[in-house]
This record gives C-alpha cells, sequence and structure tokens, in this order.
C-alpha cells in the first residue's frame, strides 16, 4: 500500500512537473505539508482512542450479544454491535468468522459488518467529525442508517444461490 | 479542525480515564494497539497527500464540478460509486482525499455514494482481510449483497439534500 502511494505520488509528481513546471509542484507540495500537519495531531489521537476503545470493548462482549438471533430483532441488534464495534479490519472480520462459527445467520454478519463499515461509530467520532463536519456526517449517516437491513434482505437470497451453510 | 482535534482530544481523555478504572489498567494494551495501526501511517499518509495534492493540481476543477458536482446527478454518483470501491487505504488517508474533493466541489450526494463504496466494498480491505479470514465463497456473496449500498446512500442522500433545501 505504501508503494503504491510512492508510485502514485512520483508519477502524479512526474507529471506536474512536466505539464506545468517546478512552481506547481512546490505549490502542491505545500498544500500537502499544509493539510498534514492539520491532519497529523488528529490522526495520533485517532490511533490511541481506537487502541483503547479495542482494550476496554473485547471482541468476545460484543459476540455474547450477538448470538444466533436473526429476524428484526436480530439483524437490529447486529446493526447496532457493527455501529459500536471498535477497531479496523483487524478486528471486524475475525469477529464475523467466530460468529458464523457460533452459528449466526448469513444474512446477520453482513448486516454486522455492513453497519461496522458504514455506520461505525468510532470512525465517525474520530475521524469523519473532525475532518468533515457535523452536517454532512449526520445527512451521510441517517442516508446509510437502512443499508444494513437492505444488504442483509439481498443476502438471504444470494447465500441461497451460492449454498452457503443454513 | 481546531473543533475537531479538541473533541478527539476530549475523548481520548475519557477513554483514558475509564481505562484507569479498569481492574488490569490497559493503558499499555491500548498503547500497543494504537501503534500498530500508526506505524504504517507514518510513510503513506504523506505520500497519500502528496499523491492527492498532485493528482489535483492535474485534474480541473472544472472536471470535478462537471463529473462529481450536484448536478452531475445518478451519472455522478455511479462514477462516485466506482470510484469510492477502488480507492485505497483506511479513514486517516481517506479523509483527507474526500476532504480536497469538497473543496474542488465535488457533490454532497456524490461524495456520500463514494465513501459508501470505499466503506463497504473497498477492494483493498477485501483482498487483504475478507479473503484470507472469511473464504471466497462467504466475500463474493457479502459483496453481491452490498453492490447497490453506494448507490441507494447517494440516492438518498440527494433526497435528503433536495428537501432540506427546500425548507420543509
Amino acid at each position: 500500500m505504501t508503494l503504491f502511494f510512492l508510485a502514485l505520488a512520483s508519477a502524479a509528481g512526474g507529471a506536474v512537473y512536466a505539464l506545468q513546471g517546478p512552481e506547481a509542484v512546490a505549490a502542491a507540495a505545500g498544500r500537502a505539508g499544509g493539510l498534514l500537519l492539520r491532519v497529523a495531531p488528529i490522526v495520533v489521537a485517532a490511533v490511541l482512542i481506537s487502541g483503547y476503545a479495542q482494550a476496554l470493548m473485547p471482541r468476545e462482549t460484543v459476540q455474547r450479544w450477538l448470538g444466533t438471533g436473526s429476524g428484526l430483532r436480530g439483524l437490529s441488534l447486529a446493526t447496532a454491535a457493527g455501529a459500536l464495534t471498535p477497531g479496523g479490519p483487524f478486528a471486524a472480520f475475525p469477529l464475523v468468522v467466530a460468529l458464523l462459527g457460533a452459528g449466526a445467520a448469513f444474512e446477520v454478519c453482513v448486516a454486522f459488518i455492513t453497519a461496522w463499515s458504514v455506520l461505525g461509530l468510532n470512525r465517525v467520532i474520530v475521524y469523519e467529525i473532525p475532518f468533515l463536519g457535523v452536517h454532512f456526517v449526520a445527512l451521510r449517516l441517517l442516508a446509510s442508517l437502512p443499508l444494513p437491513f437492505i444488504a442483509a434482505l439481498l443476502a438471504r437470497p444470494v447465500g441461497r444461490w451460492l449454498r452457503l451453510g443454513p | 479542525m481546531i473543533l475537531g482535534l479538541v473533541t478527539v482530544l476530549v475523548l481520548l481523555g475519557l477513554f483514558a480515564a475509564l481505562a484507569q478504572r479498569r481492574p488490569g489498567r490497559p493503558h499499555r494494551t491500548a498503547l500497543r494497539t494504537g501503534w500498530r495501526q500508526l506505524r504504517p501511517l507514518l510513510l503513506r499518509l504523506p505520500l497519500a497527500l502528496l499523491a492527492a495534492a498532485f493528482l489535483i493540481t492535474l485534474l480541473p476543477q472544472e472536471a470535478v464540478v462537471a463529473y462529481l458536482g450536484e448536478s452531475s446527478g445518478w451519472q455522478g454518483v455511479l462514477l462516485a460509486s466506482l470510484f469510492g470501491g477502488l480507492l485505497p487505504g483506511g479513514p486517516a488517508v481517506s479523509f483527507p482525499l474526500v476532504l480536497v474533493l469538497i473543496d474542488e466541489g465535488a457533490g454532497t450526494a456524490q461524495l456520500i455514494a463514494l465513501l459508501t463504496a470505499w466503506s463497504v466494498l473497498a477492494f483493498h480491505r477485501v483482498a487483504a482481510h475478507e479473503l484470507p479470514t472469511l473464504g471466497a465463497r462467504y466475500t463474493l456473496a457479502r459483496l453481491l449483497a452490498s453492490a447497490p449500498l453506494p448507490i441507494v446512500a447517494g440516492a438518498l442522500a440527494g433526497a435528503l439534500v433536495r428537501f432540506t433545501a427546500a425548507g420543509i
């Protein structure tokens, strides 16, 4: 991933140099530096919060919440749990594997992972509000609230079609 | 952005205080997890910001407004969804990119479609985490069930923007 950004930055920087000259390269680099200075303290605090959230709310707690319940109540619970589950994909996907292993329905897992990715409160509070502002984030959350349920509804026929377990 | 920093710092203090009251006082675990997340960003974040700044310099503002602006409609939502699904990197890398797109005049519904696609489809995350842990069939099933979501979110956001703009 780092190499990807290195390649992208070099290629785009080279193109800017060739097309618009060294002044444009310097101006863009200055812009990036300014943004970095504003963003860096937030990012450092953000990863620390994420570390604390994972230490305070271990995987087993979430797992106990979800169990095997399906239906609207199960989906709502999965959505709430997904929104509250802190941490990146390192934490979330092993949790889904554990849930599937414990007998949770596939659509419940889809609702959980969709809620984790679009509603994840950890990310909303730590990254999204500081960067994008409350108004934009409120609008996005409102538009995203139905998504875990829609994905779960679609997951049932798709799961049957692909012959995933019961 | 200052307000954002204050929010984040207050939250961090709150979490640290909570951890202080826990029996094990898991400060060390929290710091270790946080550092593990920060380490890859030390190089990646500056590079991503630099790449974004160069790309935006190459991309004229009129193009962003024409293809992703408020008036680009559902084609803009579709394009933003494709772009979001391909956008690599975690939130520390992606939100600054979105911030730049806002500055350049991208529309709200289009940006929400982009962020939704980035969060539910994120092909880099699928390859790095989901395929290895869930396996190909479950991953495919989840992706198929989630494919329409960015467009749904974009359409809903567009409707909400019109609704609030109408002053109801």
